[in-house]
């Protein structure tokens, strides 16, 4: 029991400090893919405690507690994901409730910047709900399809039988939606070419242009979550999770440079391209390893 | 250890953190602008130095005024310098800002900004260097150091004045005071 | 090229005086009334490229003198005809040459503005880039910037206290 309510304590501080880590970690690789130096590896720490130190503005009620259901929400959904041997709430509902819960991240953003009262607030949501809409289809059929070969919800399950049978991502049937999630980690994290949501040049970075002081590190936070729990999913799903959370953390700092790389090397896609991508191949790829696991039950 | 040095211990690292994490509001004000996209880009990195520009003034801390001042400028610069949270540092750029440069005898250019809003340090040059940009940085963060970089708070405590400066200049100004004034001038409340 | 079109002015318009003191500019002089029919004329000749219209105050002769700088996209691109006016200083004015050349829009409202000088027809006189309200017209040499200056800015006390 203790240990139940230790975990759920220390699980979202982990979260965020990995979080937080793997931000200031790509502003270093961009930099230096970029022949300079760049900000301190904790860069994002700072920002984050120049941030809480400051005194924002408030633009009514729904502001406010639209943002702390975003946050709410990724904290929420990090209490289901297995961190290397350590999970918080891993004996009940599993990969249903993150599917459920994931959706709250953009949701509480969306009402929050709705509240807002600056035309670039509309045009940012508009933006990212269309994005949350085109990399949940092909999110969908990945997770049915690992929910189905493995038979089971419980995402610690499947981390179990993985370390029996074998990453996921080197095993037929899985390796088809393994490389359909690949395709779409980069709208599922935000970066680029998927970032046209918080753009800065465009509309004045999105839904957060209005946020200032606390309330930009309150979203600071709540990206540096929406980063762990994508790369946690894919790394608890294919690669067979971890017994402790250093290799874990390796593994995911292995997909994340791979993001980063692509990240610094692609521009940015408008809304409809990255929707035209997205249910194209990334879908066909993914039902396609639906019907393979199907077949080859 | 006594009440001062618990008080300075605490707030240490919102100091530290003020210092190095300067988000510049990405406002192009004239001609100086030019020097500021080599001083951001790969080749005199300013992230190092923690700063970075926004584009928008509510997630920034950094005003740069980079060049002169043209009137219809100057009411800009107002209302996004009021927009940004506090604290706030402003940095004049040039010879523009601190007594009109070249501009000293034009018809449309504000001389000196510092009568409209607080401006805590200036970097001469027509335009500086980037790595006059820098020496400017870092003598911010040592005014940070020691609390003389209090523009906000000067802003605040005097913004009566402010306001009456502004007022001649521009006639009405269009918004309430920022800040209440207590002789129940012009102007509704907030 | 310019020797052919100097003749062609000079017969076409009798009261215009050019000068072509190199090969590669041509100076027309026209009284203001024929200003658009000058460049109506140019135009047809293939000046399509109005570059600038401008305005030089000459305050000992009491004029302002209107200055249109046309150049040809189709030929040599390095001949410009230069055709110039002068108008009275107060109240003078010359015909809106936005029919022959519509980008002469701006410009005219810009001078206007700034010198006071007059364009029947132009219908959209309103400020450019002034904000407010001048005694004379800024840019004449009259307008001591100096004194405005001095009473406009300098007027403004710096703020005092700590």
């Amino acid at each position: 029991m203790t240990r139940t309510i230790l975990s759920i304590i220390l699980a979202p501080l982990l979260a965020a400090a990995v979080g937080l880590l793997f931000m200031g970690i790509s502003r270093k690789i961009m930099a230096r893919i970029h022949w300079r130096y760049g900000p301190p590896l904790l860069q994002p720490v700072i920002d984050i405690i120049r941030l809480l130190t400051q005194r924002g503005f408030s633009h009514g009620g729904m502001f406010d507690l639209g943002l702390v259901l975003s946050l709410a929400g990724a904290v929420t959904v990090v209490l289901f994901i297995p961190f290397g041997g350590w999970c918080a709430l891993c004996g009940s509902g599993g990969l249903l409730v993150i599917l459920y819960l994931m959706l709250l991240m953009p949701l509480g953003i969306a009402l929050s910047g709705g509240a807002g009262g600056n035309p670039n607030t509309s045009i940012g949501i508009s933006r990212k709900l269309i994005l949350a809409l085109g990399y949940e289809v092909p999110f969908l059929f990945i997770v049915l399809a690992v929910m189905d070969h493995y038979g089971t919800i419980s995402l610690a399950r499947v981390v179990e039988l993985q370390r029996e049978s074998g990453w996921a991502l080197f095993s037929w049937p899985l390796c088809v939606p393994g490389a359909a999630y690949l395709l779409i980690l980069p709208a599922v994290m935000g970066t680029r070419p998927f970032d046209m949501a918080g753009a800065p040049q465009e509309i004045s970075s999105g839904p957060m242009v209005e946020y200032a002081g606390q309330y930009l590190a309150l979203a600071h936070l709540q990206h540096a979550f929406a980063i762990f729990v994508a790369l946690a999913m894919f790394v608890n799903m294919f690669l067979g999770g971890a017994p402790e959370p250093v290799t874990f953390i390796l593994k995911m700092l292995v997909v994340f440079t791979g993001g980063v790389l692509v990240h610094a090397s692609f521009p940015r896609f408008r809304v409809e391209q990255a929707i035209g991508y997205l249910w194209r191949w990334p879908t066909a790829l993914a039902f396609l390893g639906l019907v393979a696991t199907v077949a080859s039950r | 250890m006594d009440r001062n040095q618990i008080s300075k211990w605490l707030t240490a690292p919102g100091k530290m953190a003020h210092k190095y994490s300067l988000n510049a509001v990405y406002f192009c004000t004239g001609c100086g602008i030019i020097e500021i996209p080599p001083v951001i880009t790969a080749r005199w990195d300013a992230e190092r130095f923690g700063v970075i520009p926004v584009a928008t003034p509510r997630q920034g801390n950094l005003f740069m005024i980079t060049g002169y001042v043209s009137v219809k400028t100057l009411k800009a610069i107002i209302r996004t310098y009021e927009q940004m949270p506090d604290p706030k540092y402003t940095v004049g750029f040039g010879s523009c800002p601190i007594n009109g440069g070249m501009y000293w005898d034009s018809y449309n250019t504000a001389k000196h900004v510092d009568k409209y809003i607080p401006i805590d340090g200036w970097i001469a040059g027509c335009m500086p260097r980037p790595e006059a940009v820098f020496i400017g940085v870092t003598h911010l963060w040592t005014l940070i150091d020691k609390g003389m970089a209090n523009g906000y708070e000067r802003y605040r405590r005097n913004y009566a004045q402010y306001r009456r400066n502004q007022e001649m200049l521009f006639g009405d100004l269009g918004w309430p005071p920022r800040y209440p004034i207590e002789d129940g001038g012009s102007g509704g409340g907030k | 090229m310019s020797d052919a079109l100097k003749k062609g002015i000079e017969t076409t318009f009798r009261n215009s005086s050019v000068e072509a003191p190199g090969k590669d500019r041509v100076m027309v002089s026209v009284p203001p009334e024929s200003v658009p029919t000058v460049l109506h004329y140019l135009r047809e000749k293939g000046f399509d490229h109005l570059t600038m219209v401008s305005c030089v105050d000459r305050p000992d002769d009491g004029e302002l003198e209107m200055v249109y700088i046309l150049s040809s996209y189709t030929n040599d691109p390095r001949l410009h005809v230069t055709v110039k006016a002068r108008i009275r200083r107060e109240g003078g004015g010359v015909e809106t040459v936005k029919g022959v050349f519509p980008n002469a829009e701006p410009y005219e409202r810009e001078i206007h503005e700034l010198f006071g000088a007059d364009f029947p027809g132009h219908g959209r006189l309103i400020p450019l880039f002034l904000e407010r309200e001048y005694d004379i017209p800024p840019f004449r040499k009259d307008f001591d910037s100096r004194k405005y200056v001095e009473e406009t800015f300098d007027s403004i006390p710096a703020v005092e206290g700590d």
